[in-house]
């Protein structure tokens, strides 16, 4: 598991999914993340863990390799227009409005 | 757990599901380009929801909810009022 930047993370999930055009699939996890790296304590043991309520950790993998990244509040609205662009780039293998082609995959333009 | 048929209904359940307790939800996306589909997994290991397409039309409003949860998890408190779906 690689923790990466959020630049570097985008574009190593772009190469991901240039990776899984021909094979393979493209998975991505979204996780709340309150920065916390131990185990929440036992009953009877402080808690010495403060959490930090606004983290998003996201991870990507391709079965083999996995990255991730972190985004905080500060970066949400920033990384969130380039991995939606992203997303909506990447993702057109789908069909396309199933009046014409069912079952036959169309080519995205 | 089987497949939402339709797209309202996983979505509300998402979102409500992602509520109920946030730290422990995780939020799936898989894309298969060779196969040309797309699925969207909302769990929180107990209980697990799931949405699956092949419609370009769709990717909008996964990618939607995806980034509107993603909001959800950074911003400090989850408050449902921000939690109309169109």
């Amino acid at each position: 598991m690689v923790l990466l930047e959020n630049d570097a993370f985008l574009t190593e999930l772009t190469r991901l999914f240039q990776k899984c055009r021909t094979t393979g699939s493209v998975v991505i996890t979204l996780k709340k993340y309150d920065g916390r790296t131990k185990p929440v304590p036992r009953k009877g043991h402080p808690e010495t863990h403060e959490a930090a309520d606004n983290k998003c950790l996201v991870r990507a993998s391709d079965g083999k390799s996995k990255i991730s990244t972190v985004v905080t509040s500060k970066e949400v609205i920033k990384f969130q227009m380039a991995y939606s662009n992203l997303l909506r780039a990447h993702m057109d293998g789908l069909k396309k409005k199933d009046k014409k082609s069912k079952g036959k995959k169309t080519k995205a333009t | 757990m089987p497949y939402y048929q339709t797209w309202e209904e996983f979505a509300r359940a998402a979102e409500k599901l992602y509520l109920t307790d946030p730290m422990k939800v995780r939020v799936v996306l898989k894309y298969r380009h060779c196969d040309g589909n797309l699925c969207l997994k909302v769990t929180d290991d107990a209980v697990c929801l799931q949405y699956k397409t092949d419609q370009a039309q769709d990717v909008k409003k996964i990618e939607k909810l995806h980034g509107k949860l993603m909001r959800l998890m950074v911003s400090k408190e989850s408050h449902s009022g921000a939690m109309e779906t169109d």
